[in-house]
């Protein structure tokens, strides 16, 4: 538990932590192989297949399921919907995280990574990826600055009042930046014209980027808390979980009309029942992924505590499986099959998810994340 | 204005030259599992111009063409347009080139280029992208890039874009062999490097289904949003944040115990 | 004590110099590999013709086309300079490159003969190495490997092991082919003669109209010239004599005749050729180049299995440890290994010819060969092109005509086209210098120098000069064979074994300025 007023550090060493360590600790040594030899000995990309599941999963994917951090903090903090106070805190610590390690993982796919700082001063302004080069490391940056929030409460505590005084800032601009750099994720794929399936294709493939990024926030913050809240004892109002999960199910329900019309101005109906890996793919990211989750929502097991986690599982695999799909699957029929994931690859994805999942109860257990309940105090 | 050259494909034997000149003068490796010539030849990072080897029909015919293959240098490079470090630019003399020191290696450039040349150094510790930079050095001097200046057959025209783009009208119209189209002409908006061919492009292998928009004009019809997003968004947001402060301040102060 | 920590003050001084010295290296490396600023490329060389303004192009450039499954030649693209040479020989010396409108149709068009081995000056182009397949048929117990050697080889091979020019092996050569592990060794001369005596009497033949083969006729011994005719003058092919290469012939009658005299299954017989010549390896691979086979009932069956040329008989030798110099000479082996003087200069320019015309003489005539006939002035030497006019008595005047390099055999074969060629017979050989400058011969001066040519022709006439035997037709063997196996010259036998036909090529390409389109 929250352990606001104690001076000790503490961490309990379970037998799944020990665990989480080891595939973290793994995760590290490859990465490490990897910075030092290069791309080739430590992965199966190749120059059919440059991006693979590092930029599916760990960056792709990675930055939309930590969009819960810029939904609540709109709904939490811009909106001021005070019954959503409290899971603010946890959701926006989540969200840093899963910034960070999406950091972590662009820092191990980019080979001239003591480069990473180029586009800072070199501005090639004329690409998508600038935008979100810019927005991801300064949300990132404004994501710890707002954590100092937290973490002042307890260590360099004089900086306290400073930090509280900037909040207001820090939260515009980090609602304003991940609008803008969730949507130019699928603005990326803009330029991919007559590559990417036209399942995923779309001129309107930022507003999808955009809206799925926004809707698996509160998704994500139930299957969190509820994972969280068996871990810590600490179960949150079922009412707030089921008030975000409205919000999320409007906007899926927006989401779907509006990819109907893309589809129908877009002449593009004829792919979906197409049979075949893309149109299977396409039919498991919408029906699994959206479309059976807004009818738990809308279901009388919607209203149950187990209704809204499933509802929230399934939607964050929905967002996965879309992300991996517009990156893999898409481009299938492109590029030939030549790209299967490496097992160094897949672990190196999953000792990041682990040292994020460590990191997480590391801070729940130290700093006051999931007992706080108050509004920021304006500057 | 922007140089460039016409590849005349009913004139390629085969020879290869081109594809040695370009290793030659780029000081690129030979690769013994990965040749550039013959009918299987790959585009690598150490083959920057590759020979195939199409054996096709023609009227019913069994035919033989040879397709060299380079970057194509666009009018608009997608690769430069899609690089957040200007690592690729397009220069006035027409060769689309690459600077390593401002490569961050994100590949996004080989995702990015409609006819997939940007290669890659996997095997290398820092690895960078590499594909033909038209000779640009040769080129600035007034020279033809190395693989036309060796091609025993005139495959290759090197010239002003507009004056080899005239030659090429000039060829198919006058010569009833050629396929009435020429390559590069609108692909991708136009490429600096055009083809004209006696069999159709797409038995040859090229990409057919190319847009003719230049490419970054799909980021930039994205892109030129983000100011007004910025602005609009960053307003209303700051709108919403302080309205709805002081509508709960207010709330606050007429019901002491609305706070949960 | 004191010394010790001396020493270890010392050491702690190196180290650290050592170390300031490492980080200036490192610092260095850093700076030459990753820190240019320098757009990427043109960080390697070309050759100077090639570094002028567009507006001014190299008149040497590019190199030839090779087609990957090309039986003879083979390149390795590393050691190409683009210096342009393989292109001057095949466009300018043998006219075959850039003499055929473009597109290509469906095949890089080659005559197989090899000079741009010659002229590469980095060697990438070289033969293709069928060593490897020769050594494990002499390494398998159950196979008996035949081999002959052409006449030019025994005036080249020398010169790979440091002799002089010309130099004459051809014993040191048998005892070394015996020394490989081949079986039997047998004398592509002696199946010259049996050229002479098939290809003679098909001129006679046509002289005296008991054929209804147009005349001139053309010798056929030269694969590259062979098939040069069939890509460029495809009309001329009935010219050309019907008379297989003595290699074929040498080839097709070690599985029948040989293996029947010597009571060998011929589906055990792997039989091979050491020549000056890249074209043999094509030749060979005919797929018309089977009679020995069809004779058997097995249609798979080659005549002559493969083809080394000289530079890879040296390699083997070589690679043996075997020192030719210090080898003893030996001779060839019984039945198929005596030739003529005449046999012997097949391997020279009007060699051919000169063997033909002295059988020839003799059957017409009945009388003994003349002086004059015995050292044929007209049509020796490395003029391009050469004729002569012989008063046969009783007969009438034999015009013929000699030409060596295929640029040479265009003139001659124009004419031919034109119906104005006034000649009998006309040897040609696709070689400059003929055989003993072939394609498979060893590596030279660059580009190859008549110097060379002339000694090795000349270590030839001298040889032919010695002999005793110097007449075709009075070769013990080839009377012997006739006696034993195939009856007469020309016979049913010898047609189906000795004979060949031609196939016209004229559809591969569209030659530039022909007549014919």
């Amino acid at each position: 538990m929250a352990a606001t007023n104690t001076q000790s550090w503490s961490f309990r060493l379970t037998p799944t932590r020990v665990l989480l360590f080891i595939l973290a600790g793994m995760a590290a040594a490859i990465a490490l192989w990897r910075l030092i030899v290069g791309l080739g000995p430590t992965t199966n990309l190749n120059d059919q297949w440059p991006w693979g599941l590092w930029i599916g999963f760990d960056v792709l994917t990675g930055v939309a399921l930590a969009g819960g951090g810029y939904s609540t903090a709109l709904i939490v903090h811009i909106l001021h919907i005070n019954k959503f106070n409290e899971i603010g805190r946890s959701a926006m610590l989540t969200s840093m995280l899963g910034y960070l390690l999406v950091m972590a993982g662009l820092f191990l796919d980019i080979g001239q990574w003591f480069n990473f700082w180029r586009p800072f001063v070199s501005w090639g302004y004329h690409s998508v990826l600038f935008e979100v080069f810019w927005c991801v490391s300064l949300y990132t940056t404004i994501q710890v600055i707002e954590f100092g929030e937290i973490l002042t409460e307890r260590v360099a505590k004089p900086w306290h009042k400073f930090f509280r005084k900037i909040m207001p800032f820090l939260l515009i601009v980090g609602v304003l930046l991940p609008t803008m750099h969730q949507s130019s994720l699928g603005g990326l794929y803009l330029i991919e014209v007559g590559k990417l399936h036209p399942l995923w294709w779309s001129p309107f493939i930022p507003l999808f980027f955009l809206m799925s990024s926004f809707f698996v926030g509160p998704a994500m913050v139930a299957v969190e808390t509820s994972l969280a809240g068996r871990a810590y004892n600490h179960q949150v109002d079922l009412k707030v979980l089921r008030g975000l999960a409205k919000i999320g199910g409007t906007l899926m329900v927006i989401y779907l009309a509006l990819k109907a019309i893309d589809f129908s101005n877009r002449d593009a109906w004829q792919y979906v029942f197409a049979g075949g890996l893309e149109s299977n793919m396409f039919l498991l990211e919408t029906i699994g992924g959206v479309i059976i989750p807004l009818i738990i929502l809308i279901s009388p097991w919607g209203k149950t505590r187990s209704g809204l986690v499933t509802y929230g599982a399934l939607t964050a695999l929905g967002v996965v499986v879309n992300r991996l799909n517009v990156v893999i699957t898409g481009m299938v029929n492109y590029y030939g099959p030549g790209y299967i994931p490496a097992w160094t690859e897949i672990v190196v994805s999953a000792g990041l998810v682990a040292g994020g999942i460590l990191a997480y109860c590391f801070i729940v257990e130290n700093f006051n994340i999931l007992g706080h309940h108050e509004e920021h105090e304006a500057a | 204005m922007s140089k460039g050259v016409l590849v005349d494909l009913t004139k390629c034997i085969g020879c290869g030259s081109c594809t040695v000149a370009c290793k030659l003068y780029n000081d690129n490796k030979f690769e013994k599992d990965s040749p550039a010539i013959g009918e299987n030849p790959k585009l690598t990072d150490e083959n920057w111009t590759i020979v195939t080897a199409k054996k096709t029909e023609k009227d019913g015919q069994p035919v033989w063409r040879y397709v060299k293959q380079q970057c194509l240098h666009c009018e608009h490079p997608a690769c430069a347009s899609a690089c957040f470090a200007k690592a690729f630019q397009k220069t006035e003399e027409g060769p689309v080139i690459y600077y390593p020191h401002l490569c961050v290696g994100c590949r996004y450039c080989m995702l990015a280029c409609p006819f997939d040349i940007p290669k890659y150094q996997w095997e290398k510790s820092f690895p960078l992208v590499t594909k033909c930079q038209m000779c640009s050095g040769k080129v600035a001097k007034g020279e033809a890039p190395a693989c036309v200046s060796v091609c025993p057959t005139n495959v290759m025209t090197f010239g002003e874009r507009d004056e080899i783009l005239a030659l090429a009208k000039k060829t198919i119209e006058s010569d009833s062999k050629y396929v009435k189209h020429i390559y590069g002409e609108k692909e991708a908006g136009g490429t600096d490097w055009i083809y004209i061919s006696d069999v159709p492009f797409e038995q040859l292998g090229f990409r057919t289904d190319v847009t003719t928009t230049p490419l970054p004009e799909y980021s930039h019809s994205f892109l030129k949003y983000t100011p007004y997003v910025i602005v609009g968004w960053g307003s209303l947001l700051t709108g919403m944040y302080l309205y709805t402060k002081r509508r709960n301040k207010i709330a606050q102060e007429e019901k002491k115990d609305v706070h949960l | 004590m004191d010394k010790q920590k001396a020493r270890s003050t010392e050491m702690t001084r190196r180290g650290f110099l050592k170390m300031f010295g490492s980080l200036g290296l490192v610092g260095a490396t850093a700076t030459l590999a990753g820190c240019s600023k320098e757009p990427m490329g043109g960080k390697g060389w070309l050759p100077q013709q090639y570094q002028a303004a567009s507006s001014y192009p190299s008149q040497v450039r590019g190199r030839v086309p090779i087609d990957p499954n090309n039986p003879s030649i083979m390149r390795d693209d590393e050691k190409c300079i683009l210096c342009g040479q393989c292109l001057e020989v095949c466009e300018k010396v043998q006219t075959v490159f850039g003499h055929y409108e473009l597109p290509v149709k469906d095949e890089v068009i080659c005559v197989n003969c090899g000079q741009c081995t010659l002229w590469c000056p980095t060697a990438a182009i070289t033969e293709k190495d069928d060593t490897a397949r020769v050594l494990e048929a002499i390494e398998d117990p159950d196979t008996v490997v035949v081999v002959q050697t052409a006449p030019a080889t025994r005036v080249g091979l020398g010169e790979e092991f440091g002799l002089p020019a010309g130099s004459w092996v051809e014993g040191k050569q048998v005892a070394a082919l015996k020394k490989l592990g081949f079986d039997y060794v047998f004398d592509t001369n002696f199946s010259a003669d049996l050229t002479i005596m098939e290809e003679g009497t098909e001129l006679i033949n046509r002289i005296t109209k008991k054929s209804k083969a147009p005349l001139p006729q053309f010798t056929s011994c030269s694969p590259g010239w062979v098939k040069f005719c069939e890509y460029y003058y495809p009309d001329l092919l009935e010219h050309m004599s019907s008379a297989k290469s003595p290699q074929q012939m040498l080839g097709a009658l070690i599985k029948t005749y040989f293996a029947k005299e010597k009571n060998i299954d011929p589906k055990k017989i792997f039989s091979v050729s050491i020549m000056p010549c890249t074209a043999k390896k094509f030749e060979c691979s005919r797929p018309e180049m089977n009679d020995a086979g069809l004779h058997h009932g097995d249609e798979t069956m080659r005549d002559v299995d493969a083809v080394l040329t000289v530079r890879e008989l040296a390699r083997m030798i070589k690679n043996k440890g075997i020192d030719l110099n210090k080898l003893p000479e030996e001779k060839y082996d019984q039945l198929m290994g005596t030739g003529s003087g005449a046999g012997l200069i097949f391997g020279a320019t009007g060699g051919v010819m000169e063997a033909a015309v002295r059988t020839a003489y003799f059957v017409l005539t009945k009388q003994d060969v003349p002086e004059g006939l015995l050292n044929l002035k007209p049509v020796r030497g490395l003029e391009g092109v050469k004729e002569a006019s012989l008063d046969i008595p009783g007969v009438g005047t034999l015009r013929i005509a000699v030409a060596h390099g295929l640029s040479n055999a265009r003139k001659l074969m124009d004419e031919v086209r034109r119906g104005e060629s006034p000649y009998h017979f006309i040897e040609i050989m696709c070689c400059p210098g003929g055989c003993i400058s072939g394609g498979g011969q060893p590596r030279t001066a660059l580009p190859p120098s008549n110097e060379v040519r002339e000694k090795r022709i000349a270590s030839l006439y001298a040889k032919d000069a010695s002999y005793k035997l110097r007449l075709s037709h009075e070769n013990p063997e080839i009377l012997a064979l006739y006696e034993k196996y195939l009856e007469h010259p020309i016979s049913h036998l010898a047609h189906e074994l000795l004979h060949t036909e031609y196939t016209s090529r004229g559809d591969k390409l569209t030659a530039k300025g022909s007549k014919l389109g």
